[in-house]
């Protein structure tokens, strides 16, 4: 194999792949990218852990076409550290690749092409196409609340299905237990009977970094355990959670009748300045609600107390309740509008939090007792 | 197969397969026949480990010719005077134990009342060998030789001699520190293996029994609730050990062993200690007769308690009353070894201080290193250049402290930015700043947790967690003490509980465990232990990130800051992880080391 590139574009790739490859592996050549020159002027870059596979095409002069793998960090190091605009020159043979650059050499080792595992996508019935832009706002909306808890893992992703309301709609939803998130868009062309998938997060998390640079649309095609999102040079395939999402719906409060329509950021400020007192482990915000009177309270017997008045609109009768401050802060952070709903029921029922009614995304989060 | 009745001697040697199983417990038998005889000395011997031998004798009260007799019959008893079985004060009542030892052995029993004859009965495997006057100072003596030497299966299932011995001397050890008024001799194939004077106080047969240097270490205990007083020592957290062997619970003067000390030992010692560390303790519990059945095992060891919450919360409440009451003095003095270490003289090379106190400073040893009677002027300056700066001294400006007011004394400098050296009217303290100000800063947020409560976060989807039946009605018995921590349960069907809510504290940890882990407990311990484990293990964590570290440099005013606030401070005298946070060199041993004493 023999190849020569643009240093910018190497890196951008290798910047895209390389975060898929783990720091630590216990089968080597998963540390490693597939680099692959074909004679029609493109090099396909690759890299997997097995569960999540990234494929990245660019162009490229091809002397000669083949295929090696290499340690995908330091092949990244390398790119990083070549001098900006040099044209880097791949070569392979022998067990070796050469990698030069201007007057910089280096001679990396090599693990046979054949080793690298490929994830068998499989039949993918399921295609449909997805703008960037809301694939963003789904993944942003809900990834705050995935839960990092290993043992409940049918929670370690976003929860993706579609559902035939008065429209048809797809539905994205993650929660850890404390907090749920749902974003609600439009069913795009295509999705109808579309299987109910769990998207992990190390994907999620892949996904919104390669749509930072996209701007169109992007092809989802899906199966029941895999998912492969085509983002224009880049593809990304990954291995859905094998696992039973909870029926969330009914957690979603529809019966909370104590309504308090606020201003997100003033609140959010409020919050965060009255959390300064909190005890790091345990940040429990209390709110006291009166008649257009938000009053948020923090007590900690090491520190001190914190009150702040928010203002709000509620005619309620007035209660106490107490919330995790960064739980509440994940949430308000995700509001764009100039005003947000509570919806409550008592201190100890779960609240809806949304912008208005025709938003697209929706949070439930449970109280603290305090 | 028609149903028969059973000869009279396979009778007596099923029963003894419930009391005699091994030599100890044959001679567990025999001592308390001589305690209860009303002995003040009491003489054990043994051979082979009490396999061919075990002899007891007694300064009792004797029995008469007859009694002997009688007293070798199956439930013939002297103990049960009005057949009030629920009130038993004796340590004996079941009228089993001779018939059965004499089934399984040959028994010569020798007895002598004051101002009568001695009189000598010799059974052979449960057939009378001989009888005939003997020659006695009052009381009995009990010879029992070639155990289970007809009884070949059970010979079989003793262990060696060694462990047969272990196990007759921790018996014997057990109710030598039950009865401190009572000596104790015990020689094994000729050597005296263990001797304790009649007339002890509490404290000093338990040092004498488990190690000298518990009463030093130690706190006494003396605490009554309802009725019921708890007494004893209990070993300062400092004082621990690898394994629980030296916990041990007396019931009205019966040594038992109870799963319920286990746990109630725990609770009290929780923070205190690592888990893989076992705290010393003697506990003495009386208790009104009514209010314990001893009867339920043959060989006594265990009891049941009618009210065995209140008897767990006086353990607990009672070690934690007198650990508390010794606040900050719960450190060692530095051991023989570490002392033995200063004493060496060493070359020039580092003098490594080591031994268990001091091991941690051992870097700065070079700076202790005598100075060399042969070394030239110039290499001594350039070596004291080299090892300048890992100590540092203030000049003492504050006077020596009255010892009443400070204990800890007034700070004089930091050693290797880790150690504060403080003087005291009596000598010199060693205080390792990161423990310390680590178990400050617990203990502070102890306290401010104790206010507040614990805060709850309710879980949006209630987690299910299956168990089975028992361990559910165990934890649904404790739902109030648990919510109380912060945990919610409910009820779910008969094999499963519902958690609604989870300590804020413990963030999104795995609910499904902790739940699992605490039923477990509760089936142990009778305790929710590992809830607060779980939250004091988060308290410590924050703790150790919130406190001063190891090589931070203090002034005199921090360190002594330090001091005042390590002296009003309970517990502050170990980490928590039971290590000491100071030591003590006193004046005496630090005259010690430059044999001036």
């Amino acid at each position: 194999m023999k190849a020569t590139i643009e240093r910018a574009t190497l890196l951008k790739s290798l910047s895209h792949v390389q975060s898929v490859v783990e720091r630590r592996n216990t089968i080597p050549i998963l540390s490693n990218v597939l680099i692959e020159a074909a004679a029609d002027g493109t090099l396909k870059l690759m890299a997997t852990d097995l569960d999540l596979q990234i494929v990245e095409t660019v162009e490229a002069q091809v002397e000669t076409a083949g295929a090696t793998t290499v340690s995908a960090h330091t092949l990244f190091d390398i790119a990083r550290k070549l001098p900006e605009g040099s044209q880097v020159s791949l070569s392979a043979a022998e067990g070796k690749m050469q990698v030069i650059a201007g007057r910089a050499r280096f001679n990396l080792q090599t693990l046979p092409r054949d080793d690298f595992p490929v994830i068998a996508e499989g039949e993918l019935p399921t295609k449909f196409e997805l703008s960037a832009a809301i694939l963003r706002q789904i993944i942003d909306k809900t990834r705050f609340a995935i839960s990092t808890e290993e043992t409940r893992y049918y929670l370690n992703g976003i929860f993706l299905h579609v559902s035939d309301e008065a429209q048809p709609v797809l539905k994205a939803a993650a929660t850890d237990g404390h907090r749920l998130a749902r974003v609600t868009v439009p069913r795009p062309d295509g999705a109808a009977g579309m299987p109910d998938v769990i998207v992990p997060r190390k994907c999620v998390g892949e996904l919104r970094k390669l749509l930072d640079e996209v701007d169109g649309s992007v092809e989802v095609s899906l199966s029941a355990t895999k998912v492969r999102f085509g983002l224009g040079s880049a593809i990304l395939t990954s291995k859905l959670i094998d696992g039973t999402f909870p029926d969330y719906s009914r957690v979603i409060p529809i019966a909370n009748d104590k309504l308090l329509k606020i201003d997100p950021k003033s609140f959010m400020e409020g919050v965060d300045r009255v959390a300064t007192i909190a005890s790091e482990k345990t940040r429990a915000v209390k709110m006291a609600l009166e008649r257009d009177k938000i009053t948020l309270s923090v007590t900690s017997p090491e520190n001190g107390t914190a009150a702040e008045e928010v203002p709000g609109d509620y005619d309620s009768d007035g209660f106490e309740i107490g919330f995790n401050a960064r739980y509440l802060l994940d949430i308000l952070g995700q509001i764009e509008g100039d005003t947000v709903e509570v919806h409550l029921a008592d201190a100890a029922a779960p609240t809806l939090i949304r912008e208005n009614d025709t938003a697209p995304a929706l949070y439930v989060l449970m109280p603290m007792r305090v | 197969m028609s149903i028969r009745r059973l000869p009279e001697h396979l009778v007596n040697r099923i029963a003894a397969g419930e009391v005699v199983e091994r030599p100890a417990s044959a001679l567990k038998e025999l001592v308390e026949n001589a305690i209860d005889a009303g002995a003040t000395r009491i003489a054990i011997a043994l051979g082979d480990g009490g396999i061919s031998r075990i002899e007891v004798i007694d300064d009792g009260c004797g029995m008469t010719p007859a009694d002997m007799a009688l007293s070798l019959e199956r439930h013939a008893t002297s103990k049960l005077p009005d057949d009030a079985i629920e009130l038993v004060e004796t340590l004996g009542f079941r009228g089993e134990a001779l018939p059965s030892i004499a089934s399984v052995a040959r028994l010569t029993m020798e007895s002598r009342i004051r101002g009568a004859d001695g009189w000598s009965r010799t059974i052979d495997n449960g057939r009378l060998e001989g009888e005939g006057p003997a020659a006695l100072p009052p009381g009995t003596r009990i010879r029992v030789e070639g155990l289970f030497d007809k009884v070949p299966a059970r010979r079989k299932f003793l262990r060696s001699e060694r462990s047969e011995y272990a196990a007759c001397l921790d018996m014997v050890k057990r109710l030598a520190m039950a009865r401190p008024d009572i000596g104790f001799t015990v020689e094994h194939d000729g050597r005296r293996a263990l001797a304790v004077a009649p007339g002890e106080s509490r404290a000093e047969r338990v040092a004498a029994l488990t190690d000298r240097a518990l009463a030093e270490n130690s706190v006494g205990i003396d605490y009554q609730r309802g009725g019921v007083r708890l007494g004893g020592v209990a070993g300062l957290p400092t004082f621990n050990r690898g394994i629980a062997d030296h916990q041990f619970l007396f019931v009205n003067g019966r040594p038992v062993r109870d799963r319920l000390l286990v746990g109630a030992v725990r609770g009290a010692y929780q923070d205190l200690l690592a888990r893989d560390r076992h705290p010393v303790v003697a506990l003495f519990i009386d208790l009104p007769g009514t209010e314990v059945d001893v009867n339920v095992h043959p060989a006594k060891s265990e009891v049941r308690f009618r009210d065995s919450g209140l008897v767990r919360g006086l353990i607990v409440g009672g070690l934690r009353a007198a650990l508390d009451e010794a606040g900050h003095r719960s450190a060692q003095r530095p051991s023989v070894a570490a002392l033995g270490n200063w004493q060496a003289e060493r070359p020039a090379a580092p003098a490594a201080v080591g031994g268990p106190a001091f091991r941690a400073s051992a870097p700065s040893g070079s700076n202790w290193a005598p100075a060399r009677p042969k070394g030239d002027l110039f290499r001594d300056q350039h070596l004291s250049f080299d090892s300048a700066p890992a100590a540092r001294a203030e000049p003492a400006t504050a006077p020596i402290p009255e010892a009443v007011r400070h204990p800890l004394g007034v700070a004089r400098g930091q050693v290797a930015a880790t150690y504060i050296v403080a003087e005291t009217e009596d000598g010199l303290i060693l205080v390792d700043q990161h423990a310390a100000h680590e178990r400050l800063v617990l203990e502070r947020m102890r306290r401010a947790l104790a206010d507040g409560g614990v805060a709850r976060q309710a879980l949006l989807l209630p987690e299910v967690v299956e168990l089975d039946e028992p361990a559910c009605d165990r934890l649904e018995a404790r739902i109030p003490e648990l919510a109380e921590m912060g945990l919610e349960l409910e009820r779910f069907g008969p094999h499963a509980v519902l958690v609604r809510a989870t300590p804020a504290l413990l963030g999104a940890d795995d609910v499904k465990a902790l739940v699992v882990d605490l039923a477990d407990d509760l089936a142990a311990h009778d305790a929710a232990l590992s809830l607060r484990e779980r939250l004091d293990h988060v308290a410590a964590t924050m703790a150790c990130h919130g406190s001063v570290r190891a090589g931070r440099i203090l002034s005199v005013s921090e360190m002594n800051a330090l001091l005042r606030e390590m002296e009003v401070t309970p517990h502050s005298g170990q980490c928590n992880h039971g290590r000491p946070t100071w030591v003590k060199l006193a004046s005496a041993d630090i005259e010690k080391l430059f044999g001036r004493k």
